[in-house]
């Protein structure tokens, strides 16, 4: 397990006004990461594995962690904007940008507007684009389905999931915030944006999409038609994970993530 | 004191064992379990009982739920047109349209200002915050609701007191740019508006507006808590004070001939917390924008050392949610329920009894709002006791004027 020396450093940043925690770990590549319905957890390997080659830079968003979500923000457009104002602020001229969930939605929505800061882009198991016909939902409806229900398709080894008892009442105070604040930039359209697939092909850097073998969040068939509408996007299949393979198979993750910066 | 009769028009008739096998009551069952042919004789009825409020002066009630075995009124337009023409002398209330689940708060101010003609000015407006599974029936968000709930009733309040001509609005929720409604409504600046709501924060602003307060069953500490921030709230805005006439009470009530009887015919009304109110925990714990953070804690944890956070959250809102309070009635007994205030039941004078300690309890209320028939109350248990409560109850409540409190 790592050391003192490599745990991760939390910082508070204001970005346009708004004050952002930010975990930084690492040394080497800047790599931007995007969390998912959750904020990152200090303590999670694949930041030590990615920070052995990397230097990852992961913000909470706004309404997230610690971060300070505006009384007024109501959208992913806000979201959008200050991570457009997030990547600028950065001293990096460019970034490699991973986008996880709900994360890669966002980052999906700021490849298509402008790769000017981005050097590479990881989607892993990403929503945000509609896939199948009007009748069939790609996205599993996190907030109107039993919980357990949503635990079961999150994992591929429930055993992974985070344990709620064991959490202190800081750690669970946020969580629930940030189901708040992604209820609130998610809930309609549910989880995407009907027009982003039109504009995917855009994203002009190498892409990779990564997915759990076994997310029912989301599943890979949909991951598979993400990457075909990016030009050249590699997709690769993450077996023994579910929609958190970084969580679940941090190893297979950092070694696909790795392997792609050095290509 | 004025006496409102209503009906959710629930459906009981689903087999008990598919109730207890889905985690949900509403928003969740098939309607291949509602069987039209009896919706339509439980329309007729219940609106039969609204007529029959008319010809004995009871005023009525019309409230919205969606997709539930407790209400089939999910169009509250529709049925408030419907009582509008048929009721000839009483006053109806919507309670109400749910404002923040429409797209257009417009076309909902269209279809109040219609009714409100039609009726030559009988009609009262009321405002529910919704909650819990009406989200997922309506598509909206939870998280804003409040924010939305009332810009709405800015945008119906100006949309009934606009008389010259198209006007734009563009909020943070709603936009609209030309509006124009044809009629306006009867009443002048516009018919009586109510909001139904409990917590301090929201109790604060209907003060500060000077709309009619209305609790609906949260017994007498919550409900006093509520007035009494209504009237602080006032008189911190340095407005005027404001009398009874200003708050309302929704209860369970039955009269029948005897305590036996009001007793045991009443417990039926218990139906509507003992069964309609089964919701799934994504309805109702973990709804975003339900609960704030701090009650996560006691909401996440499956042992105990569960509390802290639930009472923190309490502390600081003053109540308990609308989601604890349901979890509360839910395994409530016909004893506990006429001691909390919830329910009314027993002979005419038993229960003007009850209603009259309960409005000691609170510091006076000026409208009773009966929650008349539910579960499996029949048609004729729900007339006799219209007829009764109308006869001997109603009459001595309305000799009980408006007073100036607090």
């Amino acid at each position: 397990m790592p050391n003192e020396s490599d745990t991760p450093r939390t910082d508070m940043i204001v970005v346009h006004g708004v004050e952002m925690e930010v975990l930084r770990h690492g040394t080497g590549q800047p790599m931007l990461f995007l969390h998912g319905f959750q904020h990152v957890d200090p303590s999670a390997y694949f930041l030590y594995l990615l920070g052995r080659r990397a230097e990852v830079i992961a913000p909470s968003h706004p309404g997230f962690g610690a971060s300070a979500r505006p009384k007024d923000f109501e959208s992913i457009y806000d979201v959008l904007n200050l991570y457009a104002a997030f990547l600028e602020a950065l001293p990096h001229p460019k970034v490699t940008l991973i986008g996880s969930s709900f994360g890669g939605w966002l980052a999906a929505e700021l490849a298509v507007r402008s790769c000017a800061r981005i050097e590479r882009l990881v989607l892993v198991d990403a929503l945000g684009i509609k896939v199948s016909d009007r009748e069939t939902p790609d996205i599993l409806d996190v907030f109107n389905t039993h919980p357990a229900t949503v635990k079961a398709a999150m994992w591929h080894e429930e055993a992974k999931a985070p344990d709620l008892d064991a959490m202190t009442d800081e750690q669970l105070i946020k969580r629930h915030r940030n189901w708040e604040s992604l209820a609130l930039y998610g809930w309609n359209p549910y989880m995407h944006n009907p027009r982003l697939s039109y504009w995917l092909p855009r994203i002009s850097v190498p892409t990779l999409v990564l997915w759990g073998a076994s997310d029912r969040i989301v599943k890979p068939s949909y991951g598979e038609a993400y990457a075909a509408r990016i030009p050249g996007a590699r997709f690769a299949l993450i077996e023994g994970a579910g929609h958190h393979p970084e969580i679940e198979q941090p190893d297979s993750f950092a070694e696909h993530v790795l392997g792609f910066l050095s290509r | 004191m004025e006496a409102w009769w209503q009906c959710e028009i629930p459906y009981p008739f689903v087999d008990q064992k598919i109730l207890d096998a889905s985690d949900s009551v509403r928003a969740v069952l098939p309607n291949r379990l509602c069987d039209p042919k009896i919706a339509a004789n439980l329309f007729e009825e219940v609106l039969d009982e609204f007529l029959l409020c008319d010809d004995l002066g009871m005023n009525v009630i019309c409230i919205e739920h969606h997709a539930g075995i407790n209400s089939l009124i999910g169009s509250n337009p529709l049925v408030t047109g419907m009582l509008a023409r048929q009721t000839r002398k009483v006053r109806l209330l919507s309670l109400g349209t749910l404002i923040s689940l429409r797209q257009d708060p417009v076309r909902v101010a269209e279809e109040y200002a219609t009714a409100d003609v039609v009726m030559r000015g009988r009609f009262d407006i009321g405002f529910v915050k919704s909650g819990g599974t009406e989200f997922a029936s309506a598509n909206a968000n939870p998280v804003n609701n409040e924010e939305r709930y009332w810009e709405a009733i800015d945008l119906v309040t100006k949309t009934l007191t606009s008389h010259d001509g198209p006007f734009s609005w563009e909020g943070k929720h709603y936009t609209h740019r030309h509006v124009n409604i044809w009629p306006g409504p009867y009443q002048h600046p516009h018919p009586p508006m109510w909001a139904a709501t409990g917590d301090p924060r929201s109790a604060a602003e209907v003060g500060r507006r000077g709309m009619r307060h209305v609790l609906v069953l949260r017994g007498p500490e919550g409900t006093k808590r509520a007035y009494d921030a209504h009237r602080k709230a006032r008189a911190e805005a340095g407005l005027p004070r404001v009398t009874t006439d200003n708050f309302a009470y929704a209860a369970l009530v039955y009269v029948g001939d005897t305590d036996e009887e009001g007793i045991e015919v009443g417990s039926k009304l218990l139906w509507f917390l003992n069964t309609s109110l089964k919701s799934a925990p994504q309805f109702n714990r973990f709804l975003p924008g339900g609960a704030p953070p701090q009650a996560a804690p006691g909401l996440y944890r499956t042992k105990p050392k569960a509390d802290a956070g639930l009472n923190m959250a309490n502390a600081e809102k003053g109540v308990t949610t609308a989601s604890q309070n349901a979890q509360k009635l839910m395994s409530i007994t016909a004893p506990e329920a006429m001691r909390q205030g919830i329910l009314f039941a027993g002979s005419p004078d038993s229960v003007y009894r009850q209603v009259m300690e309960f409005y000691d309890q609170v510091g006076g209320f000026g409208h009773l709002c009966l929650v008349g028939r539910s579960g499996f109350m029949t048609h004729e248990e729900s007339k006799k006791s219209i007829r009764l409560f109308s006869k001997e109850v109603m009459p001595r409540l309305q000799e009980i004027r408006p007073v100036e409190v607090g």
